[in-house]
C-alpha cells in the first residue's frame, strides 16, 4: 500500500491537488465515509487544540522508539524479570506454606514448631535467610542514619 | 479415593508450562490431597530454545538462555530428575532410567524432538545448523571470521506428510539475520548468500516457505537484500571433503558453510514405543487434532515437537496447546469426557534481520498474513527473548 500511495505520489508530479484525485484509496468511497467519520470524530479535538497533545504524545513514543536499543530492553527486561520472579515466588510461598499450615487440624505449639524448626534442615535455612535479610534492613538503616560530612 | 498421578514427561517449554498449568487448573484436587502433578525431566537445565539462534550471531551467552528448571516450577509440582526409557501405554507404566516403574493415571508428552543431521550422508561432518547450542556456537565461530565465498543455506523436512521441520520461520529469519551480520562485519559484498527450499514442503511444491503468502513475498524481500533463492533443492548427501551438497533433483552445489536445518526424530522413548506410524522412523506421535490426545489412548496427551499435526514444532505451538490440554484433562476428570477443542494456533514474533520483527499468528485454517518488518516489532522480540519467555514457562502469561 505505501508503495502504491508512494508510486502515485511521483506520477502526480509534485501536485498535492493531483495527489489526492489520481490516488484510488482516497477516491474509494468506503476511504472516504471513513475520513469523514473520524473528522467528524476529531473536530472538536482540532478546534481545541487538544489534538496536539496527541501528537506530542506519539511524538514521545517514537522518539523512545527511535531511542531504544538492545542493551536498553536487556536492563529493562531484567528488571521485568526480578520483579515477575519475585512476584512468582512470593505467590508460591504464601500459598504452598498457607496451605500447609491450614491442613493441620490443631496447629502445633510453640514447643512442638521449635522442635520441628530444629529437626527440618531447609527451615532453619529459611529462617537463617530471615535473619540474613534483617541484617541487611539493619545495615541500611544505620547507614541511612548516619550523617555524612560536609566536603 | 485414591489420589490421581498426573505425569508429564520433558522440562522443554511444554512441559514445563504445562505442569504449572495443570497445577493452577487441578489447584482444589491438589489442595485436597486428590491430585498430584510430576513432571519428569533428564536435565536440571531449562533452556529457552529459540535463543541458540541467537548464539550463531553472538548475541547471546548460555547463562542468559538458561535456567535451573526447578525455579520455573510452582511447588506443587514434584519434580524427577529421570530419563523416562519406555513407555507403556496400555498399562499405564513409565520404565525410568533410575530402574523405578512409574504409574500414572493421566500422561502428557512432551519430549520435543532431536535435531539428526546423521541421517543425511555427509552432513553431520561438514553442516552446521542452529538448533543446539554447541553446534550454534560452532556456527558463530565460522560466520564470524568467513571473509569471502559462498553461505548455502538449505532445509530438510520430515519424510512424515504435511509435518513440518523444527520452528518454520527460523530458516528465513536466519538468513537475514545473516545479511545483517555480514553487513556489520564489512565482508557482506563478498560473500555470497543462497537460500534454498526443498520441492516438497508439506502440502505446498517448489515454494521458499511453509505457506503460500508468506512464500510469494519472499523473493522481494531477498531481492532487495541480494540473497540468491531457488526453490526444489533437497539435500541428499553432502561431501564433506570437496564441499558439495547434492540434491535429489541432481544438481551439485559448492560451499563453503553449508547451513542446514537437519532432519529430526522423536526422542528414542518415544520411537521404540512402537506407537508411531510415522514413515523413515520418525516416531511422532498420532495425536487427536482438536483434543490432542493421544489416538487410542484418552488418559495421555502429546504436544509440541511430538505431535504428528500440521503444525509448527515451535514454543509458540506449546503456548496454545497447554491450557487445552489442561482443560481436557480437567474435564476427564471431573466430568468424565473432554471438554475444550485445539484450533491450531500458533503465534510468534519472527526475527526479521538483527534489528526487525514481525508478529505473527495461524491456525489449521488460517495462514500466516505477511506484514511488514517493523523495529517496534524487533524491541517485542528482543523483550520476550530477554524477560517474557520466563513468565510463560511459568505459567504466568
Amino acid at each position: 500500500m505505501t508503495t502504491q500511495l508512494a508510486e502515485t505520489r511521483k506520477q502526480s508530479n509534485g501536485s498535492f491537488e493531483s495527489f489526492l484525485q489520481d490516488n484510488p484509496q482516497l477516491n474509494d468511497a468506503a476511504t472516504q465515509d471513513g475520513m469523514a467519520a473520524l473528522v467528524e470524530k476529531l473536530a472538536p479535538l482540532l478546534q481545541g487544540e487538544r489534538f496536539h497533545n496527541v501528537v506530542d504524545l506519539l511524538s514521545a513514543v517514537s522518539d523512545v522508539v527511535d531511542m531504544a536499543d538492545d542493551a536498553m530492553v536487556q536492563k529493562m527486561m531484567k528488571g521485568y524479570e526480578e520483579l515477575a520472579t519475585g512476584a512468582f515466588n512470593l505467590n508460591n510461598l504464601m500459598r504452598y506454606a498457607g496451605a500447609q499450615a491450614g491442613a493441620e487440624k490443631d496447629p502445633p505449639t510453640v514447643w512442638q514448631s521449635l522442635r520441628r524448626l530444629n529437626a527440618d534442615a531447609d527451615a532453619r535455612r529459611g529462617l537463617a535467610m530471615a535473619l540474613a535479610m534483617l541484617g541487611q534492613l539493619g545495615r541500611q538503616a544505620r547507614r541511612d542514619a548516619a550523617t555524612l560530612p560536609e566536603n | 479415593m485414591s489420589i490421581q498421578d498426573i505425569v508429564v514427561v520433558g522440562g522443554g517449554i511444554g512441559g514445563t508450562m504445562t505442569a504449572n498449568n495443570l497445577v493452577t487448573k487441578l489447584y482444589p484436587e491438589i489442595r485436597a490431597g486428590k491430585a498430584r502433578v510430576s513432571l519428569i525431566s533428564n536435565d536440571p537445565w531449562h533452556y529457552y530454545k529459540p535463543a541458540f539462534m541467537y548464539v550463531a550471531f553472538g548475541m547471546f551467552y548460555k547463562d542468559e538462555l538458561r535456567r535451573p528448571l526447578h525455579s520455573l516450577l510452582k511447588p506443587e509440582v514434584n519434580l524427577l530428575l529421570d530419563s523416562v526409557e519406555g513407555f507403556d501405554f496400555k498399562d499405564s507404566r513409565l520404565r525410568l532410567a533410575s530402574g523405578e516403574n512409574h504409574h500414572y493415571d493421566y500422561l502428557v508428552v512432551s519430549t520435543g524432538c532431536i535435531p539428526s543431521p546423521e541421517r543425511i550422508p555427509g552432513l553431520k561432518e561438514a553442516g552446521d545448523h542452529f538448533y543446539q547450542h554447541d553446534p550454534a556456537m560452532q556456527l558463530y565461530h565460522k560466520l564470524s571470521t568467513i571473509d569471502k565465498g559462498r553461505i548455502f543455506i538449505g532445509v530438510t523436512f520430515p519424510k512424515t506428510p504435511n509435518v513440518p521441520h523444527q520452528c518454520g520461520i527460523a530458516p528465513m529469519e536466519t538468513t537475514l539475520m545473516l545479511d545483517d551480520f555480514l553487513r556489520k562485519r564489512g565482508v557482506r559484498d563478498k560473500v555470497e548468500i543462497v537460500y534454498t527450499y526443498p520441492t516438497v514442503s508439506q502440502l505446498l511444491r517448489n515454494c521458499l516457505f511453509l505457506q503460500r503468502d508468506v512464500g510469494e513475498v519472499l523473493p522481494s524481500v531477498f531481492d532487495s537484500k541480494d540473497i540468491r533463492h531457488q526453490t526444489g533443492f533437497t539435500l541428499e548427501r553432502v561431501d564433506p571433503d570437496a564441499k558439495v551438497a547434492y540434491s535429489e533433483e541432481g544438481e551439485a552445489v559448492e560451499f563453503d558453510i553449508l547451513m542446514q536445518t537437519p532432519p529430526i526424530r522423536a526422542v528414542d522413548a518415544v520411537l521404540d514405543s512402537g506407537i508411531s506410524q510415522a514413515p523413515n522412523n520418525e516416531g511422532w506421535l498420532p495425536t487427536n487434532r482438536e483434543t490432542l490426545q493421544l489416538e487410542g489412548f484418552a488418559n495421555v496427551f502429546v504436544m509440541g515437537d511430538t505431535v504428528d499435526l500440521p503444525i509448527s514444532k515451535a514454543g509458540g505451538s506449546c503456548h496454545n496447546q497447554s491450557p487445552v490440554i489442561c482443560d481436557n484433562l480437567a474435564g476427564l476428570m471431573r466430568v468424565g469426557k473432554t471438554v475444550a477443542v485445539y484450533d491450531g494456533k500458533v503465534q510468534a514474533i519472527a526475527q526479521m534481520g538483527l534489528d526487525a520483527g514481525m508478529p505473527l499468528w495461524y491456525d489449521y485454517d488460517d495462514d500466516v498474513m505477511p506484514t511488514p518488518a517493523t523495529k517496534i516489532g524487533g524491541l517485542m522480540r528482543k523483550a520476550f527473548n530477554r524477560g517474557i519467555y520466563w513468565s510463560v514457562a511459568r505459567g504466568m502469561i
